[in-house]
């Protein structure tokens, strides 16, 4: 990894090492709350990466020009721009979709993904920097939330991405408990707990 | 320049300007599309439990209309009702032919009930055994009536039969000519 510039790290530290939601535990509650199916979860990523990236790029673009006191308030525009923008866009275009998101698309806005990106990264750094880290935080966080959603649709369902993928006997007894708050908690735990053993390995 | 009090001011309202234009821009975009879908989806909800209307009209505010067919004869009504479920309130929506029999019902998507259990409200068979039923069949066999409850959902069955009921109660009225 020494001999890859540092740019390719920007990116690629978001997919593990930086992961948003397993090493830097943050933006849990929207993770645990839609990801109950292989769509809604990978629904709610996509809106989530929406606005990482408009509010990293407009951010590092503006970054030269905001008064130090009044960042906070000037980012909490910007990202809360991005967001009603994509919770119209939903509405409009992905109407299934918006009703099963609900409120957790406004509250995209206090996502500390975000804000923290934001803060720590963009307003230090280029543009092309900070689209390049949106983009790697945006694809962990669309990692983590492609498998919690496919692992808890599948087992509290019995479907993929809404096809019948296990035999008619499980569909009909499915573990309806991951559907649950308490299957999300064990589930993350349990991912938790593969990347500390990975990430562990390596040192 | 960046930290003098005078720019911290002009660039929040900067800022707040910028945003508040590009927020208009893409309003103005979505807003006909989205009350398009919100008109197309009630329609569509309607029409599900009044088969063969072709039109409706409101007779009472977001809770009754009245259906005509394709050649302008009344058919019946539709009204809506939200009794309260096990999780929050259910949506329910129930189409009347002109002699006061079920010719439909509809659970909105939006409800809460736990899943597995009373979301199963929503499944074809729970809303097909009240298609033809009259005001006086609408209870669980427990109750003395002729519809099966969803098992280990009894508040669930109870709060849809419940809410029938007590819609036609409140809208019947509107089917006599």
């Amino acid at each position: 990894m020494t001999s890859t510039p540092t740019r390719w790290q920007y990116f690629a530290d978001g997919i593990i090492k930086e992961n948003p939601v397993l090493i830097l535990m943050i933006g849990l509650c929207p993770t645990l709350a839609t990801s109950v199916s292989a769509r809604d979860a990978l629904g709610m990523a996509a809106a989530t990466s929406f606005v990482l990236i408009g509010s990293n790029v407009v951010v590092s673009l503006i970054r030269k020009v905001v008064p130090g006191s009044v960042r906070i308030p000037i980012f909490i525009i910007v990202i809360s721009t991005f967001v009603t923008i994509i919770d119209y866009v939903l509405q409009a275009y992905q109407p299934a979709l918006y009703r099963v998101l609900g409120v957790f698309v406004p509250l995209i806005v206090v996502n500390c993904i975000i804000l923290g990106r934001a803060e720590a990264f963009a307003y230090r750094h280029g543009v092309f920097d900070s689209l390049l880290d949106a983009l790697g935080k945006s694809a962990g966080y669309g990692l983590v939330m492609l498998v919690m959603g496919s692992v808890r649709e599948i087992l509290a369902a019995g479907t993929w991405f809404g096809y019948a993928v296990t035999p008619a006997w499980f569909r009909t007894a499915p573990v309806l408990f991951m559907i649950f708050p308490p299957g999300a908690f064990l589930l993350i735990g349990i991912l938790k707990g593969i990347v500390n053993r990975l990430t562990a390995s390596k040192v | 320049m960046v930290n003098s009090k005078a720019w911290m001011v002009v660039s929040l309202v900067l800022t707040c300007t910028i945003a508040a234009v590009a927020l208009s821009q893409v309003f103005s975009i979505t807003k006909p599309i989205i009350d398009g879908q919100s008109a197309d989806a009630l329609k569509a909800s309607l029409s599900e439990v009044l088969p063969g209307a072709a039109e409706f009209n409101e007779l009472e505010p977001g809770t009754a209309w009245s259906g005509k067919d394709a050649a302008g004869n009344r058919i019946g009504i539709v009204f809506k009702t939200s009794p309260r479920g096990y999780g929050g309130p259910i949506t329910v929506v129930v189409g009347l032919d002109t002699t006061g029999r079920i010719t439909g019902l509809g659970i909105g998507a939006d409800m809460k009930e736990t899943p597995g259990l009373g979301l199963k409200a929503r499944e074809a068979w729970f809303r097909d055994q009240f298609r033809g039923k009259s005001e006086s069949e609408v209870a669980l066999k427990r109750d003395n009536g002729t519809l099966d409850a969803i098992s280990a959902a009894t508040i669930t069955s109870r709060a849809v039969t419940n809410g029938v009921r007590k819609g036609f109660a409140q809208y019947s009225h509107h089917l006599k000519p």
